[in-house]
């Protein structure tokens, strides 16, 4: 019976017809079609969500297969894009859905297309500086958004409402240096899907516009070590705070803190040079790389890896090569899931 | 006497998910930098860090018993 597709959701009593109902005429962008991204719009695309949208710049990898639950060898051998694979197994899963995956890099101008008819935004990204990007959009736009990230059996989860709660920027207050990613420390599929869950159920909340059960606190946890710890967040919200405080410049909406990014002349090269100057550890990073089986060479101020298909140059300031590319989008990509 | 609890990344360059320090009236900035001296590879600068479970800025004071969680800002998705 095709009419009781929903019958288990609408009996739980939260949600009921009603609450069916507002979920058919809601609209959701998930920015990032990866292992939060693919699990999340699953469960959303199920739950009969009327409008999902998915943005990513990437393709599919056999690497991803551990843990990238819309994805199959087919796709990883014939490297189809994420938002292709993912639309096209999202549409088989249910067609009364109206789905789209946009190839691209969630840049602003690309995000603020889509955001704007959106009534949530889920976090699937795997890198700050696109997350102070959605933040300030978000806040500027004046739409919730669910903040989420894992790393080996850790995670954690935030629900950002405009005006109400703290903003990703008043919780860190700059752009951290170096975010712990999964190509550098790895990552269990339960990591996953334990944020997955908060950030599903989170936006089920405000998309049948029931806020009071709204979380409130900072979730985080660690499957491993059977850690699961809430931290309230409240006192965080910070007047001076420059992108939800009471003088607002929208630090992340401007050029100066974006990453440059440039086809060398002449060379199968692209250059990334991050928004400000770095200092990493290149030799920590070089440890935890050649612990993931990468080839890596490292001098003080030079680290290189080997990629699948790639070389790439690292240096102590940020600055990176990647070699055998031109594909500005691509490079930006390999990058960012090295240094998060 | 006070509980440091480190998550994530932390606990494995700590080499301990915990650790009992008498940290008692100094502040939160002064037990980063205590760390800091003591294991330098520790990312400390965008770390969050909750005193009894509630976000803690840099100048808080710590007090009797107070357990002082970092929880470092994760990337991965």
């Amino acid at each position: 019976m095709k009419d009781n597709r929903y019958s288990r959701q609408v009996l739980f009593p939260q949600i009921g017809a009603a609450g069916q109902e507002k979920l058919q005429k809601k609209q959701v962008l998930i920015v990032g079609a990866g292992a939060l991204g693919s699990s999340s719009a699953e469960m959303l695309v199920r739950a009969g969500v009327g409008k999902v949208t998915i943005i990513d710049r990437d393709y599919v990898e056999f690497s991803n297969l551990q843990r990238q639950q819309l994805y199959t060898e087919e796709d990883a051998t014939s490297r189809v894009p994420k938002a292709i694979a993912a639309e096209k197994r999202l549409k088989e899963i249910n067609s009364s859905a109206a789905v789209t995956g946009v190839v691209a890099e969630a840049t602003k101008e690309l995000l603020e297309q889509y955001l704007i008819d959106a009534d949530v935004l889920i976090d699937a990204t795997d890198n700050f500086e696109t997350r102070m990007l959605l933040n300030d959009l978000a806040v500027y736009h004046h739409i919730p958004w669910i903040y989420g990230a894992c790393v080996g059996s850790s995670g954690m989860s935030f629900t950002i409402i405009p005006e109400e709660t703290p903003c990703l920027n008043c919780l860190l207050q700059k752009l951290p240096v170096q975010g712990m990613t999964c190509d550098t420390v790895g990552i269990i599929a339960p990591a996953v899907q334990m944020v997955v869950t908060h950030q599903v159920t989170e936006a089920l909340k405000i998309l049948i516009e029931d806020r009071q059960a709204l979380r409130g606190s900072f979730l985080h946890f660690d499957l491993w070590s059977n850690a699961y710890s809430s931290m309230k967040v409240s006192r965080a919200k910070n007047p001076a705070c420059q992108t939800c405080g009471t003088e607002r410049s929208y630090p992340y909406l401007k050029g100066e803190n974006k990453t440059k990014t440039a086809v060398l002349c002449g060379r199968e090269t692209v250059q990334i040079r991050p928004s400000h100057a770095k200092k990493l550890s290149l030799i920590k990073l070089a440890d935890s790389l050649k612990k993931n089986g990468y080839k890596v060479m490292v001098h003080p101020f030079l680290l290189s890896v080997e990629l699948e298909q790639n070389r790439l140059v690292l240096f102590e300031d940020g600055r990176a090569l990647v070699h055998d590319t031109k594909d500005v989008t691509y490079a930006k990509s390999l990058y960012d899931k090295l240094l998060g | 006497m006070n509980k440091l609890l480190f998550f994530a990344g932390l606990k494995d360059i700590v080499n301990a998910d915990q650790l009992e320090l008498d940290m008692v009236g100094k502040t939160v900035k002064e037990v980063k930098a205590e760390l800091a001296q003591q294991y330098s590879d520790l990312p400390l600068e965008s770390v969050m860090t909750a005193i009894n479970e509630e976000f803690a800025f840099d100048d808080d004071l710590i007090e009797e018993n107070d357990v002082i969680a970092f929880i470092p800002p994760v990337s991965g998705g």
